[in-house]
């Protein structure tokens, strides 16, 4: 027997505290700040922001980068891991189906907000054309979005009925709500074989679709002959990247629900630990690749790669370019190797260090490179050779990341964060050490 | 009490007011200072073709040079004291103009044989009236194709036409027509002999649209006789081969020529992944059914 009612009582969504409530009034006021940026910006046009001639990609591009990388954990650590029947997975791996859900659609929307008229965007539709990786973005974004979403609703349905059950009583409307979502789940043999073959399913088809989300990303600046974009790592680099990001952020959220809902029993310091030790290793190689990136430039020494690389290492842009590799990746990495380093409170910093460096990095991917032209425009303004974001575009991108942020919120306020039924289902095979099926 | 209108009064302002105006517009005019127009005409003769004057307005004003655009420029020929109008042109932005006359035997010679050209401006609010006269000579230039031991040459000769003789000690410049300007061939100087001839070996290898080339045989500014062209079309250039994809699916054409490839393997992908998105979705319709 399980023992449904001591999960249920931990594990069934709950009402905010005082905490929360602050929390998300505070994400729905920079929110609300960021959309009133972004009418002005609508009004106003592009000229409220600090792009130029030259930026003509500014934050709002290294913002909806970080998004599309950050999407990437649900394909590593749902689909992969679950594929590679790591067990361990279970408390995560909803986490990390609602962190990929959030960054996707807010990744859609900020390449939107990055176009001076977004009515046109259906012209991409009308008068798109293949041979522009633009046009694969837009038609890859919406498939990894609906398989996200598969991903996240289908080991939604057994915990949905439960949940249906549990608030019978407290709360009917709730109930009922819950109830239309488990989709009569009754947990047939019949339900239980499609649930089974769909998940598989879905989790091998995530994979390719992950790779192909973050290639066609990569292929956005790699097609493009310009310094720093111009490579053809960029498509490892940019996956390498998305597994840090995905990472980095889930354990970030993990830490902050674990916290929030005393799960401590659920999420134990062995899944950080885990955790730590894949982050390590997705650490390792991002630094390989970003070894690559640019020891190989920097030994061919081209005069417009050497101009770049200068205003990265030693120029204007070194600070950032530093804290994203020592910050951002090394020590991550030196801490991580040691146990006490992927302690739940340790890592969490790791973590929140690894999410900055990564945010940034695509800021030095993106705007750099277009400072640098291989075919300068005769007396340009000394203003367009230098970028920095405009106030329009932090609080519109300050907001974007809250929405981010608000979506995750709301999924975890009426979603259960650790599957319910696959716990109980784990429980018990330990009691009678049968195997499970899925 | 009801207010009247004193309608005479009202009618002898409104006209006393439409006079003065004139007359102030009248008294601006008058003060207006009137610039002086330059005119520059060259005389340029094409062989069996037509004949162009290249005409240029500029004036001096407030110290600086300028180019006088959109004024009307008359061309005149005059011979035995009479002036037959030949045609009007308008300056362009640049000042330039060109005055072409297609009829060879349009313009006539006076009784000295010279061909009197009067390029006149009538004159306008800004510009003082102008002219600029033009005199030449009849010169030909007879250009052929020749081929000794293998080579190709050109050879061309040039005589005044009025008295049927050749040129000679006269500078003819050869050259091969090209898009942007002309590609000169052959000695940097070719110099007329006495039977006002000249000979200019023709290169290998000078790329021509299916190997046609346009050679011109010119004798430049002279002080006599203007600019005189002939023109040589022959198929001795090597044929440039067409390597315009206009016609082909490639990755910069419109969406209408996508190569194949990118039509079929991305669409079959977006297609597989979306049945099986559509299938997953069906699976949901049957756990609710079962």
């Amino acid at each position: 027997m399980k023992n449904y009612d001591t999960l249920l009582n931990d594990l069934a969504p709950q009402k905010f505290g005082r905490k929360g409530v602050i929390w998300t009034t505070l994400l729905v006021v920079v929110s609300i700040a960021g959309i009133i940026a972004y009418i002005d910006q609508v009004i106003q046009g592009q000229v409220v922001t600090n792009m130029s001639d030259y930026a003509l990609w500014g934050v709002y591009i290294s913002n909806f980068v970080f998004f599309v990388a950050t999407s990437f954990v649900s394909t590593i650590t749902v689909a992969v891991l679950r594929l590679t029947k790591n067990a361990w997975r279970t408390p995560i791996v909803r986490i990390a189906e609602i962190i990929s859900v959030a960054a996707i659609i807010m990744a859609g929307l900020t390449i939107m907000i990055d176009m001076g008229r977004p009515d046109r965007l259906l012209y991409l539709f009308i008068y798109g054309r293949m041979q522009s990786p633009i046009i694969w973005d837009v038609i890859i974004i919406p498939t990894f979005m609906a398989i996200a979403l598969l991903l996240l609703y289908f080991p939604l349905l057994p915990d949905f009925a439960l949940l249906k059950k549990h608030f019978k009583n407290t709360k009917p409307k709730l109930s009922k709500w819950y109830g239309l979502l488990s989709l009569n789940w009754t947990g047939s043999d019949a339900q239980k074989s499609i649930h089974i073959k769909s998940i598989h399913l879905i989790s091998l088809l995530i994979i390719p679709a992950g790779f192909m989300l973050q290639t066609v990303d990569a292929w956005l600046f790699s097609t493009l002959f310009r310094v720093g974009w111009d490579s053809t790592n960029m498509g490892a680099y940019f996956i390498s990247g998305a597994a840090v990001a995905g990472i980095g952020a889930l354990i970030t959220v993990l830490y902050v629900i674990r916290r929030s809902y005393n799960l401590e029993n659920y999420i134990t310091d062995f899944h950080f630990d885990k955790l730590g030790k894949f982050l390590a290793l997705t650490c390792l190689i991002y630094l390989y690749f970003n070894i690559n990136e640019y020891l190989i430039p920097e030994f061919t020494s081209k005069k417009e790669e050497i101009t770049h690389l200068n205003v990265l290492v030693t120029g204007e842009y070194a600070p950032l370019f530093w804290f994203v590799i020592v910050g951002g990746l090394v020590i991550p990495i030196i801490v991580l190797f040691f146990k006490k380093g992927r302690s739940p409170l340790a890592i969490f910093w790791v973590s929140i260090l690894v999410v900055l460096g990564s945010w940034w990095k695509r800021y030095l991917i993106v705007t750099p490179t277009l400072l640098h032209p291989f075919l300068p425009i005769q007396g340009v303004p000394e203003a367009w050779r230098h970028y920095f974001p405009s106030l329009h575009e932090w609080l519109i991108t300050a907001a974007t990341l809250a929405m981010c942020l608000l979506i995750i919120t709301i999924l975890v306020r009426y979603l259960p964060v650790i599957p319910i039924q696959r716990t109980a289902d784990e429980q018990e095979q330990l009691k009678t050490g049968k195997n499970l099926e899925s | 009490m009801k207010k009247t209108i004193n309608y005479r009064f009202v009618f002898l302002i409104i006209i006393s007011g439409f006079f003065l105006s004139i007359n102030v517009q009248n008294l601006y005019a008058q003060e207006t200072k009137k610039n002086t127009i330059r005119l520059k005409a060259d005389y340029i003769k094409t062989m069996n073709k037509e004949i162009a004057f290249n005409l240029r307005a500029s004036s001096k004003v407030d110290g600086s040079n300028i180019d006088v655009a959109n004024i009307e420029l008359t061309v005149f020929n005059e011979y035995n004291d009479d002036s037959v109008k030949l045609g009007s042109t308008i300056t362009d932005s640049e000042g330039k103009s060109t005055f072409v006359v297609n009829d060879l035997n349009l313009i006539k010679p006076d009784s000295t044989g010279l061909y009197n050209i009067l390029v006149s401006f009538k004159g306008n609010d800004a510009y003082k009236r102008a002219s600029k006269s033009v005199t030449y000579k009849d010169a030909t230039i007879e250009a052929k194709i020749i081929t000794k031991d293998s080579v190709n040459y050109i050879t061309a000769t040039l005589k005044d036409t009025a008295t049927d003789s050749v040129l000679s000690d006269q500078i003819l410049n050869v050259q091969v027509q090209r898009l942007f300007r002309p590609l000169r061939i052959g000695p940097e100087f070719n110099s007329t002999d006495e039977s006002g001839t000249i000979i200019v070996p023709i290169e290998e290898g000078i790329p021509g649209v299916d190997g046609m080339l346009t050679f011109e045989v010119v004798l430049k500014d002279n002080d006599d006789y203007g600019t005189v062209k002939a023109q040589v079309t022959a198929a001795l250039g090597t044929p440039v081969v067409d390597e315009s994809t206009f016609d082909e699916r490639t990755m910069w054409s419109p969406r209408n020529k996508t190569p194949l490839f990118l039509l079929i393997v991305p669409n079959l992908i977006t297609l597989g992944i979306w049945g099986i998105i559509i299938y997953l979705i069906l699976n949901l319709v049957k756990i609710k059914k079962s």
